[in-house]
């Protein structure tokens, strides 16, 4: 899935940590590291990170991207895409001719430009952003220049939009407008069926008269008459074919860079809702299995509770029990207490004590039969 | 609560009600073992006629009942994919997790979403009352977290689709 974020997360990491690397060397004298970094994003985009030893304020970033459109564009960078690059910052950004080998674009970033200030974040996530700026400047110059013969002659032939291997899209411009169109193809099921729903919710949104600048979209199960006579591997799908129509108020001044960026991660916030969505349904799902079995354990804890009330009453019934039994028993209960107190050993031997507290201290006798010592 | 559905719970919860008198009853082919003769449907003296209880195609329930166990399958509606999805994720999020409820079964009856199996084992360690209460409770509940869940779904597709034109302008 594509990266929704224009900076590219792994190579801003990296010039951060190169930068703070370099700042640091100015003010200290340790020694500087080499660094040389292979990156891939999105199994096609490829970027070669290089620091020297010897000038560690200078750094070589490379950069090989597919074509967004075979046959329409040429491998090389255009001269607008070179205009647009040398403008994400014009002191720290060098175009280096000619590029490293198996690169299209060799970058020379002058580390020591870089302002010492909180700004520095801002200038090397907009460095990171170099694959959107470049793709970004691709589909404009599409949207600009193809098509200029077959609009003469009334046919307007589809451009495919490769910008992630698997979910190509189709371009097609017309005298008012731009359509895109976006065939939808998920692995699961599920994935489809959640998609559907959105879209049906993004049709209804995008028709709505509160959101009339929007561009208008719609969704079909079968490819749309536009697609005609394309290849049957793009017009097979699962989750059916999204399309917006793009007119000119959507791509004057700022709106043009949105309208574009939006275009390019269309597919990737799809697949970014259907994923968080699942998560939300799971989330969900087990907050209402804890209810659930709380209704089943509630069973359990008040059989339990009524459990124990009947063993307290039992309780209170042994009690008044023992108050009802007869005189006769207590008496014998009071006596054998009686007995044991006597048979309590002292410490201190007094003669003749002994005597004395049989006879003194003696505990009430409630039987009629006498004690008898045995001498 | 609708009026039908208050009529088909109804209906489910006195039919539980009679079915469930069970008792101990050891296995008459196996010696000292003891088990739901409602699954294994070896002995028919022992099994009584299953019920079917249904609301409407989509919605039905099955009860069958034997001397020492009952099992009650519900089959839950599903109006569209999306609450088929929604539904089939949630009954397998709860069969995957039966030993948590004791009297669900971990796979339900062919030609029904859910099932459970209650023994006579059950039936003593609970109150009889409790247990139809659950699941009539259960019954409904699931409705209505389906229904719930629908609606949540799509509310976030509006608001993600409400975000994503948002940028357009």
């Amino acid at each position: 899935m594509a990266c929704i974020d224009r900076a590219s997360p792994a190579l801003k990491q990296i010039l951060l940590k190169l930068y703070r690397d370099s700042s640091s060397l100015i003010y200290s004298a340790e020694k500087s590291i080499e660094i040389d970094h292979h990156l891939y994003e999105f199994g096609s985009v490829e970027y070669h990170i290089q620091s020297q030893a010897s000038n560690p304020l200078v750094a070589y970033l490379s950069l090989s991207i597919p074509p967004l459109c075979h046959g329409t564009l040429p491998n090389t960078l255009s001269s607008y895409t070179i205009e647009k690059i040398k403008g994400i910052c014009p002191n720290l950004v060098e175009i280096e001719e000619p590029a490293r080998e198996g690169f299209q674009l060799t970058l020379k970033l002058n580390l020591d430009h870089i302002p010492r200030n909180k700004d520095y974040v801002k200038v090397i996530e907009d460095i990171s952003t170099i694959q959107s700026v470049i793709l970004s400047s691709q589909l404009k110059e599409i949207l600009w220049n193809v098509n200029s013969d077959d609009a003469v002659q009334g046919m307007y032939k589809p451009i495919k939009v490769v910008y992630h291997p698997r979910e190509p899209f189709f371009v097609i411009r017309q005298p008012q407008k731009i359509i895109a169109i976006f065939p939808i193809r998920f692995k699961e099921k599920s994935d489809v069926i959640i998609a559907t729903a959105f879209f049906q919710e993004l049709v209804d949104v995008g028709n709505s008269d509160k959101w009339i600048k929007t561009p208008p979209c719609s969704w079909s199960a079968i490819p749309p008459p536009e697609l005609r006579g394309e290849a049957f591997e793009d017009l097979n799908t699962n989750g059916g074919f999204v399309s917006f129509e793009i007119s000119s108020r959507h791509v004057e001044g700022n709106r043009l860079d949105k309208t574009v960026w939006n275009l390019l991660n269309f597919n990737a916030n799809v697949r970014y809702h259907v994923k968080s969505t699942k998560g939300f349904i799971h989330r969900r799902m087990r907050k209402r299995l804890e209810n659930l079995v709380q209704v089943l354990h509630q069973t359990n804890s008040e059989e339990n509770e009524q459990t124990k009330q009947v063993k307290k009453h039992q309780g209170c019934r042994y009690t008044k029990k023992l108050v009802k039994s007869s005189k006769h028993t207590m008496k014998q209960r009071w006596r054998t207490l009686g007995r044991k107190i006597k048979r309590i050993p002292f410490r201190l031997k007094i003669h003749g004590f002994t005597r004395f507290r049989q006879r003194w201290l003696r505990f009430p006798k409630f039987s009629s039969t006498k004690y008898t010592k045995l001498e | 609560m609708g009026s039908t559905l208050r009529l088909y719970l109804t209906c489910i919860r006195n039919t539980l009600h009679a079915a469930m008198c069970l008792q101990n009853f050891p296995c008459q082919e196996v010696e000292r073992h003891n088990k739901p003769e409602v699954e294994l449907k070896s002995s028919p003296e022992l099994l009584l006629n299953p019920v079917v209880i249904c609301r409407n195609e989509a919605e039905k329930c099955l009860i069958e009942t034997s001397i020492n166990s009952l099992r009650i399958s519900l089959k839950v509606k599903q109006a569209d994919e999306l609450e088929n999805i929604l539904t089939k994720k949630f009954l397998r999020f709860l069969s995957m997790r039966a030993e948590a409820f004791q009297v669900l079964r971990r796979k339900p009856v062919q030609g029904y979403d859910i099932s459970f199996l209650i023994t006579n084992y059950h039936c003593e360690e609970m109150q009889k009352q409790k247990l139809i209460d659950f699941i009539v409770q259960f019954m409904e509940d699931i409705d209505k977290e389906i229904s719930e869940l629908k609606m949540s779904v799509n509310t976030r597709g509006r608001l993600v689709a409400t975000e994503f034109l948002k940028q357009f302008i």
